[in-house]
Order: structure tokens, then C-alpha cells, then sequence
């Protein structure tokens, strides 16, 4: 039996008559039924702007006396989060009580807090929350916090960002696209979404340098070229131009066209423009159109009928990111590999089964109808496998899947478009497990309850059935005395994984066993000091303890160890890739993990490689070539490492010094 | 009218609810409560309930109150049957007053009265040991005309003077007694195992005569509950009421609240399995006062007033023959996993159009349940609906119990 929103909202006012009838002895109880209104108006927008029209007279009919909420000038913004992870009824305060901050920052009296007292709170507030703003969640908020508590807080929080004044902000905005474009995300909605925020809400017509850097993503997306941003051009009128222009004109919108990409990242609806009139007939100016590198303009003069091809029967003016895909497509000479050609005319010739073809479009943030699966699919295609490092497991506990997806589209593309096929012309995948085939969709549910569409298209088709294979195979591997990575990892994600592998988590005893040992191993297989100088090849699948930004234990995260090289600066770095794309992340210690400005690649995290290691948990490696190096690593590297883990996550465990025999 | 009521015991429910009536009263509890007492202006009379002695009886109580002009006593809580008894005994200048008092404080005595009155009750004996409840299994077997290789009666022990369901085993066989029963557990009642159909009644009493009958529909004993009665226990409303009246005047209640608890069995016929005279747990009268639209807490308190005029009594209770227009219930959840760490609150819990509210709150970090439950242990939340139809009603409240909301 549903019931509609007059129905809620009559609850709610029954609810609140009765709180406010009730005399200070039970008004308590009270509060707390009615939080339990609340709490279910949180979950949806229009109830989210309901209780902002009562939030006012829900603090003055005292909702908040005798709680820590009481005096607002006494709230910390820093603390909100933190109130929104402890679940309900907590969170459900916290919203009314923010929802009231915002109307005493738009003028609302109060004889409890000032107006721009009210504002700069508020301003703060959502500074510390900006991933519920732009539902970009961060692994411990994932880790920690339910479902329901997660859309409460993007309902709340999406409110405020459009209701509040907000030019207080700004410079932290700036940053925060920096921050995210930095990591070239193959799904760019979360930026195109702030960017966006920012050019309806900023005038960024200074000369700072955040008014610059915000007017290149803003220009990425609207104004790419000079011209159309000098004669605010329609999509309409540039179409004229192109057309009629000189070729010293055309040439320069190819080359400024290309150059505004590859700065950001970004594509615009122009660009698609441009290239569909530019492989008509003006094939010389293809390379810089697409920002081509040497290797890729190589690569276009090589395979020049297929990218034409491809670009006619993909691009179109609703389906254009996948030109930065493709641009590094070629840049990453896939193409001379004959399996990647061959699968791609495949995948181009596949008829899609129609239940992908709804998650193909579910996933899509708002399908135009002259654009179809398939087309989103072969774009979804280009971008992963332009952006190995750009795949990210969205708001899903998927990082397993989405480490195997990057890790493909780095080493076995042809692999990873053949499974893209298979997925979406069957609905169905198999992998085979210690001798035994199986079939995704014969098995039970994976980690995921109800997969976040908010993710890129080839993860949105491909992961439901990844993450069933991989739960099944931890399944059939428990109990076996071992994480069962040490032999998951290897079948799910190939040869590729070596087949060592160390954990200092013990599993009959639950404690961490001989982690000096561990670290030992960890440091002679992939410190260039002790082993050799040898680099890392292939991605290692490496298990990390997530800690919050306190050091707490948080829980478990997978993620990849691409390479350690020396940083900027002359230290080591460990450089991986965290599905989470996260670019705020804390955890603990003062372990900061970057993604830019340290010598990473675009979509790779860094950390010094002690702080790094003082995180894992289990990784994979060369046995043979290790042990060789053990007696290399020096005590005090190891020490080092061991205070960082045991006065962080490793509280939460029994630690036994007793040797292992690895 | 009463001059001042005592309210034996601390319940800020109650306290609010007379204070909306402006009648005087005063509170008597431990003296752990003073100090809120006074903050908040509540008349409040320290008293330590839980000692017997030369500084702590009722009659160094009743002068204590007399600074209050108390002249009527109420029970809020098991734990205060005797004091309120105690005091109303000398109130009303009737020792047996006191006597009635510990009929509901002990249960064996409880059901020999009713037995010699002539309610039906199951075979019942005090026992002093594991021998004693095995001999009674034994007896109670015999009398079944147990055959070789038949399971043994079910065989129920509680404590004389505990609560509800506080200190309930159910044994249901010979070894179970060897196994679950400790030496704690003695001295107690056995007695057989009733079957038939279990709910309660809160019957308000004045001069001896019931004045409002409310029926309470257990859906799970200890665990969910509606109010009013659904269709089939409404339709022996007569001969429940005939039961209540007989029972009220077998133990010869005067003024107050009765709460037995009987079985209906597929015959009609009903068992009676224990009465309390105090406020229900469950929030039954909280379910009661909003279905028949009165305040259930303040009647029962005024209830116990013998110089109500039937012109008051009219005015504290719903009118004769009150149709109420919704059911009210609830279910108290309880966790279902020993351990959990989160709160979660199901989707189709918002969309239902019965639900009303909810104090359910999240754990502590992880938390554990320890293995020793009073009871049905502590209820962690209670979530109430409301809605026309009863058994739409019972069946959310079955599913409900059912759904584990700590994770």
C-alpha cells in the first residue's frame, strides 16, 4: 500500500503536534518519534524542502533543547559528518538542524545566531561534505554508512548547495574540479556537474589564479575555441562556420579544439562538430582535432579508414567524451594490435541483448534517442581503453571489478573488449576457477545489492557479472586456512598476477602474524633499493586496510600497485591505482594519499613507500625472485612500518611476533 | 475526590499526564530522582522502596505523606504492589487491603485464590528444586496418561513476584530441566503448560464493578500487541467480560486496574494464567489511550480514587459503548543477531500507511548481546502503527518482529 506525499507530510505534522504537546518530561520521547519522521522525510527531495519550511519552527518548539545541537554557534562543522555517519536518529537531527542554518543564513529570525554567523557555518558545513554535495563518496563513507543514511545526506545536502549563498566557497571548488579532472575519470558527470555548479554561481572573470583555472574547464565545456567563446556561438552557428570559414580558420580551431581536451580532460558537443566535418573531408587536420602525440598521429596515418569509420558511426553530437577515449586509443597504438582491431569490428557488428541495452542506458545520464546502445557501448569501449586509469567503481563496493577492468585495459585489451562482447551480446560470463566453469549468471548475488548506475558504461555492464564471479570464487576458497585472494586474484584476473602472495592477517587466530616478516618480503620484492632495481610490470593486486582520518580501522579496500619510482623530490613513492578515484583522501598518521603534483600519471594515487606499506595487508609477488633479497631490507625500514600499522588499524588486532615461514 | 494522590513509583509519563489534570499528587521513588524532581517542580517524596525496616515502612511513609494531604495510593510499577496496598490499607482502614495486595505478589497464592473461586487454571505447585519440578513433570505426565516414548508436558516455572515474563522457562522435557534450570530459579511456581488463544485485559475498577473493558490482541507475547481487540476476540467480548467481573470479585478488588492475562481456547473456555495490578508493560495503556481516545495514564491513576462520583469516572473514561475508529499497535524489536552495527531501517517500513513512529536507535559501535535475558531482554525500539483494518494490522506486526533491524 503506497502512500503519497500529503500522507507523509500529514504524519509528520501529527507527529510534530504531539512533540509539541507535550509537556519538558517526555518532550524527549517525543523527539525522538518525530526524528523518526523525519528521518523518513530525509529520504526524499521534496520532503527534504518540506522540513526546510519547518525547520525554523522546529527549533523554536525546541526539537533541539537539551541536545548538543541546542546552541547553533556552538556547532562544529567539522563534527556534521562525522553526525551523519552515526545513522539515524543523530542524522536525522543534523538535517534539521543544518536545513535551519540555511534558512537563518537567508534571513530567517533567530535571537540564537546571526545571519552571517548562520552563513559562514553553513559555508563551512558544506566545505567538510562536498561528496554528498556531488555524490562523489569517499571509502569510509561508503564503508560506514548504510544506504538510506547516504541518500538522506545527498538529499540534504544537494538542497543546500542550491539553496545557499555560497561565494564563500569558492576557492575550495576550484580546487576540488582541479582535483578531480587531474585524475582524467573516464565517467566525467561528477565534474561536468560542478563546473557547471560553478558557472551559474561564479563570476570567474578575475585574473587569481583560481578565476583561471576555473575558466578552463568552464571554457572545456561551453567555449573550447576563441571563437565561440568571442561570438558565443550556438552549436548551430558554429556548424555554419566550420563550414564556411578560411582553412587557416579551420585549422586553428582543430588545433585550439584538441589543445582544450587534452588540458582537461574534458570534451565538448562542439568537438563533435568539428571531427565529423573534419574526417568528411579535411583529413590533415584530424591529429591535431584529436590531440593526437606523435605515436597516435602515427597510429591515425596508419589505420586512417578505420578511425574514420569509427568516428562516423560513433561520435555524434550527444555521444562526444569518447573522443578523448580515442585520442589515447591511438596514443596508446591499440590499434597495431590485430586482436584490438578485430574485436572492436566485432563489438561494432554485436547485437545487444535488451536487458544490457537498459543497463547501457540506465547508466547514460540522460540517453538521447538519436544516439543508441550500441554507440554508447563502442564509446563506453574507447574510453576504457583510452583511460585504463580513468576506471573507477563509482558508488559501488566493486573495487575488485573495477581493478580488473583497468588492469585489462592496460595489458589484455583485446581481452577486455572480448568480454565486453560476450557480456553484451549474452548477458552472461565465464570464468573458469581451479577446474571448474562459471557462469555468472548461474550463480547468487555478488557484493553488490543494487548496483549505482552512476558509473561508465562498459563498468555498468560488465561489473554485475564480474562481481558475481568473484564472489563465488571467494566463496569456494573460504576456509581455507589463507585469504582467499592468494587464490582468487590469480584466476580472476589472469596470468598476470603472480602467483606469491603474503598476508599478515592470520586467519585461524585473527591476529596480524609476523608482520616484520611481511614487510620484509614486501620491501625486497618492490623497493628498488633492495631488489635490484627491478621495476613492477604488471598491476599488483595488494589489499589495504582503509583507516579513517583518525587511524581507525575502517575496513578492507583493493587496489593496485602500478609502480615505485622516486617522486619530484627524490624519494620513493608507491604509485597505485585506487578505484575509488578519491582525491580527498586522509587516512591517518598524516598518510595522504595524492593524485597530482607528485609525479603521477593522470588516475594514479601516490604515497611514500613506507606510508604505503604501513596500509597493506596482502599483496602478490615473484616468491622465487624475493626471497633472494630478504636479507637487504634494513631493520629500520621495518620498524618504521610497523609503528605506523600498530598505532593505527593494527589496534583493532592481537599482533604475534612469532616468525612465519613464508 | 481524593485530596492527593501517591504515585508509587517514578514514570514521567504518568506525571505528565497528571499534570494535564491539575489533580495534586506526589511522587514516591528512590531518592536518586529528587534532584530532577526539583528542577522540574514535581512534589516528590524520597523513599528508599527497596528496604523493609524501622526507617522504612509504610507507616513512617504515610506520615512522610501526610505533608502532602495523600490520601490514595497507586502502583505504577510490580515492585510497588505492596507499598500502594500498605497505604491504602490504612487510607481506608482495611487490613485486607494490604492482603489483596500480596495476592497479585504471589503468583501460587494467586492461583489457589483463583482456583477456589472457580476460574479455571492449569495444574500448579510451588516448587523448591530440580527434583521438585521433575517430581511435577512426572505427576503431570501420569495424569496425561503419558505412554512410552510420548514427549514429556510441557512444564512453565516463574518467580512468585516477578513481572511479565521476567524469570519464564518453558521446559518441555525431562532433560531440558537438568540442563536450563539453575539453583537461582528456586524457590518457584511450576505449572502446566495452558493452551488456547493469549491476551490481556486492563479492566478499570470502581466499587467493585468493571467501568471499562480494554481487550488487548497479543499478536506475539512480549513482543507485539493491538488494541482494540480484533474481530474474533471482539466477538467474545461477553464472555471475557463475565470472566474479568468474576475474577474481580473473587479476589475482591475494590478500586484500580486489573491486568490478567488469559488463554481462549477453540471451546470457549477460558484459562486464566495471571493478573498484575499495575501499569502494563508493552505500552498498552499508551496503545489503549489513543484508540479510545481518553488519557489511559490519568484514569488509571484516578481510578483508584473510591470517592469518584459516577459524574467523574464518566468524565476520566471513554463514554459506554465507544467505538474506537483506528487500532493502534506496536511491536518492540529486538535484535535478532547476537552481534550488530548498524541500524537498519527497511524501505517498506516509509511507504506503509499503518506506520506511525518509531524510538528505535542505533547500537553503541558494535555491540553485543549478552547471553542473560531478563525476560525478553531489553527492547531496543518500539514501532507503532495505526491503521482500520486488524488484520491488516497483525500481519505488519508479525512481519515486523520478523525483520532484523540491527545488522
Amino acid at each position: 500500500m503506497e502512500i503519497t506525499k500529503n500522507q507523509t507530510f500529514e504524519k509528520f505534522e501529527e507527529s510534530f503536534k504531539a512533540f509539541q504537546e507535550a509537556s519538558d518530561l517526555t518532550k524527549r520521547e517525543h523527539a525522538s518519534k518525530l526524528a523518526s519522521q523525519i528521518d523518513i522525510l530525509s529520504l526524499s527531495e521534496d520532503g527534504i524542502s518540506y522540513l526546510y519550511k519547518r525547520s525554523v519552527e522546529l527549533d523554536e518548539q525546541g526539537l533541539f533543547s537539551g541536545t548538543s545541537w541546542a546552541e547553533p554557534t556552538k556547532l562544529i562543522p567539522t563534527l556534521v559528518k562525522g553526525t551523519l555517519l552515526a545513522g539515524h536518529p543523530s542524522s536525522s537531527f543534523e538535517i534539521v538542524s543544518d536545513l535551519r542554518l540555511l534558512a537563518y543564513a537567508k534571513g530567517a529570525e533567530s535571537n540564537m545566531i546571526s545571519q552571517p554567523v548562520a552563513k559562514t557555518l553553513l559555508e563551512e558545513v558544506l566545505v567538510h561534505n562536498l561528496e554528498f554535495a556531488l555524490n562523489d563518496l569517499s571509502e569510509d563513507t561508503r564503508q560506514t554508512m548504510s544506504e538510506r543514511e547516504v541518500k538522506k545526506a545527498i538529499n540534504l545536502f544537494s538542497f543546500l548547495l542550491s539553496e545557499t549563498p555560497i561565494e564563500g566557497i569558492y576557492e575550495k571548488l576550484a580546487l576540488e574540479v582541479d582535483l578531480i579532472c587531474s585524475q582524467r575519470p573516464v565517467e566525467t558527470r561528477k565534474a561536468r556537474e560542478l563546473i557547471r555548479l560553478i558557472d551559474q554561481r561564479f563570476q570567474p572573470s578575475g585574473e587569481s589564479k583560481h578565476d583561471q583555472l576555473v575558466r578552463t574547464f568552464i571554457n572545456a565545456l561551453k567555449a573550447p575555441t576563441t571563437f565561440i567563446a568571442k561570438e558565443r556561438s550556438t552549436p548551430e552557428a558554429y556548424i555554419d562556420f566550420i563550414q564556411s570559414c578560411s582553412a587557416d580558420e579551420l585549422k586553428s580551431e582543430a588545433i585550439e579544439m584538441g589543445e582544450s581536451m587534452v588540458r582537461t580532460g574534458l570534451v565538448s558537443q562542439y568537438h563533435a562538430y568539428l571531427l565529423l566535418y573534419l574526417v568528411k573531408d579535411n583529413h590533415a587536420l584530424v591529429p591535431a582535432c584529436l590531440g593526437l602525440n606523435e605515436r597516435g598521429s602515427a597510429e591515425w596515418e596508419k589505420f586512417k579508414d578505420i578511425i574514420v569509420s569509427l568516428i562516423s558511426e560513433i561520435v555524434t553530437p550527444n555521444n562526444y567524451q569518447c573522443i578523448y577515449g580515442l585520442s589515447w586509443v591511438l596514443g596508446r597504438n591499440l590499434l597495431s594490435r590485430r586482436p584490438v582491431r578485430a574485436g572492436l569490428e566485432n563489438l561494432r557488428r554485436a547485437k545487444i541483448n535488451p536487458q544490457v541495452e537498459k543497463r547501457i542506458l540506465k547508466s547514460i545520464d540522460d540517453p538521447d534517442s538519436s544516439v543508441t546502445a550500441l554507440q554508447y557501448l563502442l564509446g563506453g569501449t574507447l574510453k576504457v581503453l583510452g583511460q585504463p586509469l580513468g576506471v573507477g567503481q563509482g558508488n559501488n563496493p566493486t573495487c575488485q571489478s573495477a581493478r580488473g577492468i583497468s588492469m585489462w585495459s592496460q595489458h589484455a585489451p583485446a581481452k577486455l573488449i572480448d568480454m565486453i562482447i560476450t557480456v553484451a551480446t549474452q548477458n552472461n560470463l565465464i570464468m573458469r576457477f581451479e577446474n571448474q566453469d562459471l557462469e555468472s549468471i548461474k550463480l547468487g548475488k555478488g557484493l553488490v545489492e543494487k548496483l549505482d548506475f552512476n558509473l561508465d558504461v562498459v563498468s555498468a555492464i560488465l561489473v554485475p557479472h564480474l562481481d558475481r564471479i568473484y564472489n563465488e570464487m571467494m566463496k569456494r576458497s573460504m576456509g581455507r586456512a589463507d585469504d582467499p585472494h592468494r587464490w582468487v586474484n590469480p584466476a580472476m584476473y589472469g596470468h598476470w598476477i603472480p602467483v606469491g602472495f603474503a598476508s599478515c592477517y592470520d586467519y585461524t587466530s585473527n591476529s596480524i602474524l609476523d608482520f616484520e616478516g611481511f614487510i620484509r618480503i614486501f620491501y625486497a620484492a618492490f623497493h628498488p633499493l633492495y631488489n635490484d632495481n627491478n621495476q613492477v610490470l604488471y598491476p599488483i593486486p595488494v589489499g589495504i586496510y582503509v583507516t579513517s582520518n583518525h587511524g581507525d580501522m575502517l575496513g578492507f579496500h583493493a587496489i593496485s600497485l602500478l609502480r615505485v619510482d622516486k617522486d619530484p623530490s627524490g624519494d620513493y613513492r608507491a604509485y597505485f591505482l585506487n578505484p575509488n578515484n578519491e582525491g580527498r583522501q586522509d587516512w591517518g598518521q598524516d598518510i595522504k594519499p595524492s593524485v597530482h603534483e607528485n609525479g603521477e600519471k593522470a588516475g594514479e594515487s601516490s604515497l611514500p613507500f613506507h606510508q604505503f606499506a604501513a596500509r597493506i595487508y596482502a599483496f602478490h609477488y615473484n616468491s622465487l625472485e624475493a626471497t633472494a633479497h630478504l636479507h637487504l631490507v634494513e631493520d629500520e625500514s621495518i620498524q618504521e612500518v610497523k609503528k605506523l600499522a600498530q598505532e593505527s588499524w593494527g589496534k583493532s588486532y592481537n599482533w604475534i611476533e612469532q616468525p612465519k615461514l613464508w | 475526590m481524593a485530596k492527593c494522590f501517591a504515585l508509587m513509583g517514578w514514570s514521567l509519563p504518568v506525571i505528565e499526564s497528571m499534570q494535564k489534570t491539575g489533580k495534586p499528587f506526589v511522587v514516591v521513588s528512590f531518592p536518586d530522582f529528587e534532584p530532577y524532581a526539583k528542577e522540574n517542580d514535581i512534589p516528590f517524596v524520597p523513599y528508599q522502596l527497596d528496604e523493609w525496616s524501622d526507617t522504612s515502612n509504610s507507616l513512617d511513609l504515610v506520615e512522610k505523606l501526610n505533608a502532602y494531604n495523600a490520601d490514595v495510593a497507586v502502583p505504577l510499577f510490580e515492585e510497588t504492589v505492596e507499598w500502594a496496598g500498605a497505604l491504602n490499607s490504612i487510607y481506608r482502614n482495611d487490613p485486607r487491603v494490604l492482603n489483596r495486595a500480596f495476592l497479585f505478589r504471589n503468583k501460587a497464592m494467586m492461583k489457589r485464590k483463583a482456583l477456589i473461586g472457580g476460574l479455571r487454571v492449569g495444574l500448579f505447585e510451588e516448587v523448591h528444586n530440580k527434583e521438585g519440578v521433575k517430581a511435577f513433570m512426572k505427576r503431570l505426565n501420569e495424569a496425561n496418561l503419558q505412554l512410552d516414548g510420548e514427549e514429556d508436558s510441557w512444564v512453565h516455572i516463574k518467580p512468585f513476584a516477578s513481572a511479565g515474563t521476567v524469570g519464564h522457562r518453558l521446559l518441555k522435557s525431562m532433560n531440558q530441566i537438568d540442563e536450563e534450570c539453575e539453583d537461582g530459579d528456586f524457590p518457584c511456581l511450576a505449572e502446566s503448560h495452558l493452551s488456547g488463544r493469549e491476551f490481556s485485559c486492563e479492566a478499570f475498577i470502581h466499587g467493585g464493578k468493571i467501568k471499562f473493558l480494554n481487550i488487548t490482541e497479543y499478536v506475539k507475547l512480549g513482543y507485539s500487541n493491538f488494541i482494540p481487540e480484533g474481530h474474533y476476540l471482539e466477538s467474545k467480548r461477553d464472555l471475557i467480560y463475565k470472566h474479568v467481573q468474576k475474577l474481580v470479585d473473587i479476589f475482591g478488588i475494590e478500586y484500580g486496574m486489573v491486568h490478567p492475562e488469559w488463554f481462549l481456547t477453540e471451546n470457549d473456555e477460558l484459562n486464566f494464567g495471571e493478573t498484575a495490578c499495575r501499569i502494563p508493560g508493552g505500552h498498552i495503556l499508551e496503545l489503549c489511550g489513543k484508540s479510545y481516545e481518553f488519557d489511559a495514564l490519568a484514569a488509571f491513576v484516578q481510578i483508584h480514587d473510591p470517592s469518584l462520583t459516577d459524574e467523574e469516572l464518566a468524565e476520566i473514561l471513554p463514554p459506554e459503548g465507544f467505538k474506537p475508529k483506528n487500532y493502534h499497535g506496536n511491536v518492540m524489536i529486538y535484535p535478532h543477531k547476537k552481534q550488530f552495527s548498524k541500524l537498519e531501517i527497511p524501505e517498506e517500513l516509509n511507504n506503509e500507511s499503518y506506520f506511525v513512529d518509531h524510538t528505535l536507535v542505533p547500537p553503541l559501535s558494535t555491540q553485543k548481546i549478552s547471553d542473560e535475558r531478563a525476560g525478553f531482554g531489553n527492547h531496543f525500539g518500539t514501532i507503532n502503527f495505526k491503521g482500520e483494518d486488524p488484520d491488516r494490522m497483525t500481519e505488519l506486526l508479525k512481519y515486523y518482529q520478523k525483520v532484523d533491524f540491527y545488522v
